[in-house]
């Protein structure tokens, strides 16, 4: 079986603002502000990737925010779980 | 929502309103740009195709397409198409009329495309005195055909007077068409100018209408009615003008606005002839004022929080000044209907 992994839902779209990433959910439509800085870069969300994976380069405290960041998204519908072929 | 970015500026908008022109096959009364006839200066295909390059560019997530009667238009597909190939979303509001079965087949290709026909009655009568004879069964076959598809479709009614009593059904008539219902603001611009004391709705119906709202959460309205919106419904939507902050509106002839019903000589924030849409998202000092705008006169009511003032647009079309606060606000429409009863009773 192919492991779960997250992509930005089809009816969301991301793009980085000052302040960090500005997601827009067209089935709202609705919008999430956030604070991430040039911690996670806008096409991070590009392609499949695993729950674990985050980009290089990050301390153990920017890590945990980023991993309780996607779980956030997840829970919002911003992003969905499937299988990563 | 997070007012605070909002305010600071964005890097571009988050949707445009685009009208690709100004022809259209019917003359609605309450009509907001007075659409008739296309005017001859409008974009040709290729500055709207460079046009949609330069919002894809600007990483703008959603285009809202409108008119006039955008079908009317004859490369209107060539630029739907050249949307969707850049991941573009696209809203597209129609009166429904020129929507074929082969038409909704097509556009049903694209997963990145929503319509909203336009519909201003449950009943026919309603609809037709504003709309015009033959509009309530080419709106109904429309959103039929638009029904059997994948593609996320919504009943559009602009609230007035004459069809303020027949929201809920047609609130009825979207479920059972098995479409969606978005309500919008009627705003003296356009047509709707000239026919503004026969159409709006009192201050009754407004307060009715709110109260509705509040426990229909699954209708849309857009930014139109958050001065009018209680509390628990704020989440659902903006509660502060997102003109010049998260949307604009770019004319048929590609003059650019702060929003659709600011489509005069006074809030030309620039002209996509002359300078590119980033120039004018940046540097527009009309896109700066409304970004700066801040309506003082309201800041003491207890609702401040939650529209921030209103509609700039109404306000500036009924009082002739941006600051004065959204005359059909809830705070107004309360204090009218008190002033009302005062004078009877007196």
């Amino acid at each position: 079986m192919a492991a779960a992994g997250i992509q930005l839902h089809p009816a969301c779209r991301v793009r980085q603002e000052g302040f960090g990433l500005l997601f827009y959910d067209s089935r709202g439509p609705r919008l999430l502000f956030a604070e991430t800085g040039e911690l996670l870069p806008v096409d991070f969300f590009d392609q499949p990737r695993s729950r674990q994976e985050l980009p290089a380069g990050l301390t153990a405290p920017q890590q945990n925010r980023l991993q309780t960041f996607i779980t956030k998204l997840l829970e919002r519908g911003f992003l969905r779980e499937q299988p990563v072929c | 929502m997070s007012n605070q970015y909002v305010e600071q500026g964005l890097r571009s908008p988050v949707n445009l309103t685009w009208e690709v022109t100004l022809a259209c096959n019917l003359r609605c009364t309450h009509c907001l740009s007075s659409s008739a006839e296309a005017v001859p200066d409008e974009l040709t295909t290729a500055e709207a195709l460079d046009l949609v390059e330069q919002i894809h560019a600007a990483r703008v997530f959603q285009i809202n397409f409108g008119g006039g009667e955008p079908f009317m238009r004859p490369d209107f597909l060539q630029i739907i198409d050249a949307c969707h190939a850049r991941r573009i979303m696209t809203c597209i509001s129609t009166n429904g009329t020129l929507l074929d079965a082969a038409l909704v087949e097509r556009l049903a290709q694209s997963r990145l495309v929503a319509i909203q026909v336009s519909l201003d009655g449950a009943s026919q009568k309603t609809c037709e005195a504003i709309r015009g004879p033959g509009t309530y069964a080419a709106a109904i076959g429309a959103l039929k055909l638009l029904a059997k598809t994948r593609i996320p479709s919504s009943i559009n009614t602009v609230l007035t007077r004459q069809n303020a009593a027949e929201i809920p059904a047609l609130h009825a008539l979207a479920k059972e068409l098995g479409v969606a219902l978005r309500v919008s603001r009627f705003r003296p611009s356009g047509r709707g100018a000239a026919n503004w004391e026969a159409l709006r709705p009192t201050p009754s119906q407004l307060l009715e209408f709110s109260d509705w709202l509040s426990n229909s959460g699954e209708v849309r309205t857009g930014d139109s009615f958050f001065s009018l919106t209680s509390q628990e419904r704020q989440g659902l939507g903006l509660n502060l003008c997102g003109a010049a902050k998260l949307t604009g509106c770019v004319s048929p002839t590609g003059k650019v606005y702060p929003c659709a019903f600011l489509q005069t000589a006074r809030f030309e924030a620039g002209d996509l002839r002359r300078q590119s849409f980033q120039q004018i998202w940046d540097n527009s000092e009309i896109y700066a004022s409304f970004r700066n705008l801040r309506i003082h006169s309201c800041e003491e009511c207890k609702r401040f929080e939650q529209c921030h003032g209103g509609c700039p647009a109404v306000a500036w079309h009924l009082k002739n000044d941006l600051n004065g606060g959204d005359p059909e606000c809830l705070e107004r429409c309360v204090t009218s209907i008190a002033d009302e009863k005062k004078t009877a009773a007196a």
